[in-house]
């Protein structure tokens, strides 16, 4: 109950900030519907392969938008009546990820419907990509988590936009990766955002030959690693930023 | 019967003691107020006796319960307003209100919030967001947040910090009428707040409780001739 009620007070703190609905569903929508009407001849652009992009590139504001609320709380001394509250650590961490979680779905419904109406074939396989998108969300938020537990509110913007950046170019949504070679392949090997991306796109199109089973393990380890040390850096943060 | 008891209470960051050692009694009921110049040790204080950190060593017990072993259930029966306003800013102030009774798990809701709001004059600001009100407004609706559960003992840090001088003297007046209802811990900067609101100050200076006692004992004590003469010469060993 008090995870929910914190979930809740989170998600009209998020939906009330108007610059985080422009980003998070906003931008994404315009380049999806403005990059269709260039009608670019390469697979990337394709509305199969470009809506799990788009769905991913607004899980990066997701991203910035959590760091920016939990930097916003810790400075705030929001944090410190909290604190003293009976709310238990867990609270907080499901509590900040649910709040996102009716976000993403919205994301994911817009962006398919607006995919749909452009000409993307409606198919069952719609639904388990959410499904799947849902859970990448998770890495997203708790990435948000991690940043706004260790930076300020100002450095979380910074931060924001690195992961905004990362997940524009070693996604290989813009460009594939192997058009690029080098070391550059090896980076995006190495980040989970092009498992990501493999898996959502893998999911839609029902065709799981492009998905590595490093994919798979980058993507694991990312998702595990993260929400482990989003849980114990936040935990540290809160005993630390009280002191 | 105690409110709240400490026994060698020490905090220690690294190579610094923020807090030495103190012993500490308040009764229930009791406003007690502690004064201290900056970096004296009293938000420490405030944040171990409220669970928030605990201690390096010593002991808290907050009616009857150790705070080592019971602090989810000590958390239950106290609340705390911080020195910096901590609302929700996108929040109205009754969503705020409705938002920590949902913390606490109060059962009667809309009850408790309607008390609240008829206790602190808060219908014209009641559906504003809370970024948009004043310092003064704030601040009364952090105290009101504090009293979301009815706690048996209440922690005010610093809760006239930057306020004008009327916003002071309606909060002043808040407080004044918790008073023998709620155990209050105040800490202040400001003499003439801890005079004229709490039943005994203690004082802290360099992480210790060098003196504890009613405003006249303390002047009587010094002798001197105002309560800030006498908080002066207690806080300073008689250097000034």
């Amino acid at each position: 109950m008090r995870t929910l009620n914190f979930a809740k007070r989170n998600f009209k703190e998020l939906i009330r900030d108007p610059l985080s609905l422009v980003f998070e569903i906003a931008l994404p929508l315009f380049l999806l519907f403005i990059f269709q009407q260039f009608d670019i001849p390469a697979e990337n652009y394709k509305l199969e392969n470009f809506t799990p992009s788009i769905i991913l590139f607004g899980f990066s504001f997701i991203t910035l938008f959590t760091a920016t609320l939990i930097a916003k709380d810790r400075t705030s001394s929001f944090l410190i009546r909290l604190g003293t509250s009976p709310m238990k650590p867990r609270d907080y961490i499901i509590g900040y990820i649910c709040s996102l979680l009716p976000i993403v779905l919205v994301q994911s419904l817009l962006f398919f419907l607006t995919a749909v109406i452009m000409g993307l074939t409606l198919t069952v396989s719609i639904i388990p990509t959410i499904l799947a998108s849902m859970v990448i969300s998770v890495f997203f938020i708790s990435l948000g988590i991690l940043i706004g537990s260790l930076v300020s509110e100002k450095g979380t913007g910074g931060l924001g936009s690195i992961v905004v950046q990362l997940v524009c170019f070693t996604s290989g949504m813009y460009f594939p990766k192997d058009s690029v070679g080098g070391v550059f392949e090896i980076i995006c090997k190495i980040l989970p955002f092009e498992a990501c991306l493999n898996i959502l796109q893998s999911v839609l199109n029902n065709d799981f030959s492009n998905l590595t089973v490093a994919n798979i393990v980058v993507f694991a380890v990312y998702f595990v690693g993260v929400i482990l040390l989003s849980i114990i850096v936040f935990r540290k943060r809160m005993i630390s930023d009280n002191k | 019967m105690l409110a709240i008891r400490t026994n060698k209470l020490i905090k220690k960051f690294k190579d610094k003691t923020a807090v030495n050692g103190i012993d500490l009694s308040i009764e229930k009921g009791e406003l007690f107020a502690l004064l201290g110049v900056n970096g004296a040790g009293k938000t420490t204080t405030i944040k171990m006796l409220s669970g928030l950190i605990m201690p390096t060593s010593g002991e808290i017990v907050i009616n009857g319960m150790d705070m080592k072993k019971d602090v989810f259930k000590i958390k239950e029966i106290i609340n705390v307003s911080p020195q910096e306003t901590a609302i929700a800013p996108n929040l109205t102030v009754k969503e705020n209100l409705e938002f920590m009774a949902g913390v606490y798990q109060i059962k009667d809701k809309e009850k408790k919030i309607n008390e609240l709001v008829s206790q602190f004059k808060l219908d014209e600001v009641l559906k504003k967001r809370a970024k948009t009100l004043s310092g003064g407004w704030q601040r009364k609706v952090s105290i009101a947040i504090g009293l979301i559960n009815d706690p048996e003992i209440l922690f005010l840090d610093e809760p006239t910090l930057g306020l004008d001088v009327i916003a002071r003297k309606e909060l002043w007046k808040v407080i004044t009428e918790l008073k023998g209802k709620k155990t209050v811990i105040l800490t202040t900067h400001y003499m003439e707040e801890a005079e004229s609101l709490s039943d005994r100050i203690g004082i802290m200076a360099n992480g210790d409780l060098v003196d504890v006692g009613t405003a006249a004992e303390l002047i009587e004590k010094t002798g001197a001739k105002t309560f800030e003469d006498a908080f002066v010469t207690i806080a300073t060993g008689g250097e000034l």
